[in-house]
């Protein structure tokens, strides 16, 4: 009866917090450390506001024209791409991402829990997705844009494929190592087929399945660069290639550095939601 | 409540030459009986039991269940697991909910009775905790509760205080006592400790391995209300000699 009972007298609550904001602090120090490093060495590393003999802009003019590219308002005849045009490109490829996300999580995971569950959906399902799963993603664009065309909808398609494969895969391994007797539990507690899938298996599966969507998600923001550097004419893999093309490379790392950021901030998104659905398995590995 | 019966019953493991785990059995279980199996582990009792759950099919034989042969699980047979086997996502409350929902069954008619259930086993002041923020104890009284909700007419019982300290298995042996004494259910339930055994059950069954056997039958005639004080009378002592005879007469 003392599992949960037991709580510690409270410490003086101003010192627990300045020690607890401390940590948070060394913690994000340490994190910001070795970026800041490279940044500053690189920008020491340059001559003249570049480096690798003048192909490579060094990080001020980096910054200068992320400035421009997020928060210029464009003027008179100068029909530049790259003024205040950053956040509109961040969402073109954050909606496609989700979509196509969305898509591979609608498809991915009640198939993985179908192949994970039924033999026979294993044994008529799971060696085409294997034999599938090695052809990369950038081999699927001529048939993306050959069905879909040079349209917002290729790139949804990729992403789909891409994010699919991990989704799979991961809810397949989950929904195959439930333990035997929540199963046979269920089944003396009157569940049906179907309550146990639902009831039981998914619930089960959970956590290896947002591991599938962690990978899932991150192969998602490679493919939508992908296809928006080939096959669709906006966002930020668009504007990557684009750059590169009139020489704009000092957007191109801008471009570079906003996917870096806006993968880790949807990775992050993911976690919280984890953390939440998961909270009885937090418990139980704190209790060790 | 329901009767038992086993009749040369036969459970062989994987294929013609796998091991035989339990070898033509028979065995009946009277309405309302405490039936005790006990034995050693890897006799076949758990296997026994899993067969009356309907957890895995029998190689020969007949078994059935009010006359009824078993294919499969049902809520007239609850069954307590050794280590609960609670759902872990699932609150204190949603596991003893869990059979009636999923039987389709209208809340009005077992939220009450939920609620006096984990009352009797002391849990009231958990519904809202999880599975993994409990004691084993408090653990297996949920797997006691959510199975009594269903009213079955058995329970399986195998080994559901084995994993759990000599302190707290004393007070769940104590718990188990007043709620059947107030239920009479019919009750199997499967343990290798003697003291157990004899304490809680009508009779005692001692099974022996390769092949599994049920040995010995044994009445238990101490007389009911029964509470731990009978653990040291001696009676009980006499009992207990006679079955530690019998089970070392068993081991060669």
């Amino acid at each position: 009866m003392t599992a949960t009972a037991e709580t510690s007298p409270p410490p003086s609550a101003s010192g627990e917090s300045l020690r607890y904001l401390g940590a948070r602090l060394r913690q994000y120090g340490a994190a910001i450390l070795l970026p800041l490093t490279l940044v500053v060495l690189w920008q020491l590393a340059g001559k003249d506001g570049s480096l690798a003999g003048g192909a490579l802009p060094t990080p001020d003019r980096v910054w200068a024209a992320w400035k421009i590219w997020a928060f210029g308002t464009p003027s008179g005849m100068s029909l530049s791409p790259y003024v205040g045009t950053w956040a509109e490109s961040v969402l073109f490829s954050a909606q496609r991402v989700a979509k196509g996300f969305a898509l591979a999580i609608l498809v991915g995971v009640p198939l993985g829990i179908l192949i994970g569950w039924s033999k026979l959906a294993q044994a008529m399902v799971d060696p085409t997705i294997q034999w599938l799963r090695p052809v990369p993603i950038t081999a699927w664009l001529p048939i993306s844009i050959a069905i879909f065309g040079i349209a917002d909808f290729g790139a949804v398609f990729l992403i789909t494929i891409g994010a699919f494969y991990p989704i799979v895969i991961n809810t397949t391994q989950g929904a195959r190592d439930v333990e035997k007797n929540w199963i046979r539990a269920a089944l003396m507690m009157g569940a049906g087929r179907l309550d146990i899938l639902r009831r039981i298996v998914l619930p089960a599966a959970l956590p290896s399945i947002f591991t599938g969507l962690r990978i899932g998600l991150g192969i998602g923001w490679t493919a939508v660069i992908v296809s928006e550097m080939v096959a669709v004419k906006s966002g930020l893999g668009y504007v990557l290639w684009d750059a590169y093309y009139v020489g704009r490379m000092d957007i191109v790392i801008a471009d570079m550095v906003s996917i870096g950021l806006v993968g880790f901030l949807s990775d992050w998104l993911i976690v919280r939601l984890e953390m939440w659905v998961l909270r009885w398995r937090r418990l139980q590995n704190f209790n060790g | 409540m329901g009767t038992i019966s086993f009749n040369a019953v036969s459970k062989v493991y994987g294929g013609p030459a796998g091991v035989r785990a339990l070898d033509n059995v028979d065995f009946q279980i009277g309405e309302g009986e405490f039936v005790a199996l006990l034995g050693p582990s890897g006799c076949g009792k758990s296997t026994l039991l899993n067969l009356l759950a309907g957890f895995e099919p029998l190689s020969d034989g007949v078994l059935t269940f009010d006359g009824q042969a078993i294919s499969r699980p049902g809520p007239d047979r609850g069954v307590v697991f050794q280590e609960a086997a609670l759902l872990p996502w699932l609150s204190v409350w949603e596991n003893v909910v869990f059979g009636p929902k999923v039987q389709g069954r209208s809340a009005a008619e077992y939220e009450d009775k939920a609620r006096d259930i984990l009352k009797i086993v002391g849990l009231e002041n958990f519904h809202q905790a999880l599975p993994v923020q409990l004691s084993g104890g408090m653990r297996q009284r949920v797997g006691i509760a959510r199975v009594l909700v269903m009213e079955p007419r058995a329970l399986l019982m195998d080994e559901p205080f084995g994993a759990l300290d000599a302190q707290t298995r004393l007070s769940m042996q104590q718990l188990l006592l007043e709620v059947w004494q107030r239920l009479k259910t019919t009750v199997l339930f499967v343990t290798h400790d003697i003291d157990e055994a004899i304490l809680l059950a009508d009779r005692v069954c001692v099974m022996t391995a390769r092949p599994g056997r049920i040995t010995r039958d044994i009445p238990i005639t101490l007389p009911r209300p029964r509470s731990l004080d009978d653990l040291t009378t001696s009676d009980f002592t006499r009992f207990k000699a006679m079955i530690m005879a019998e089970m070392r007469a068993g081991h060669h």
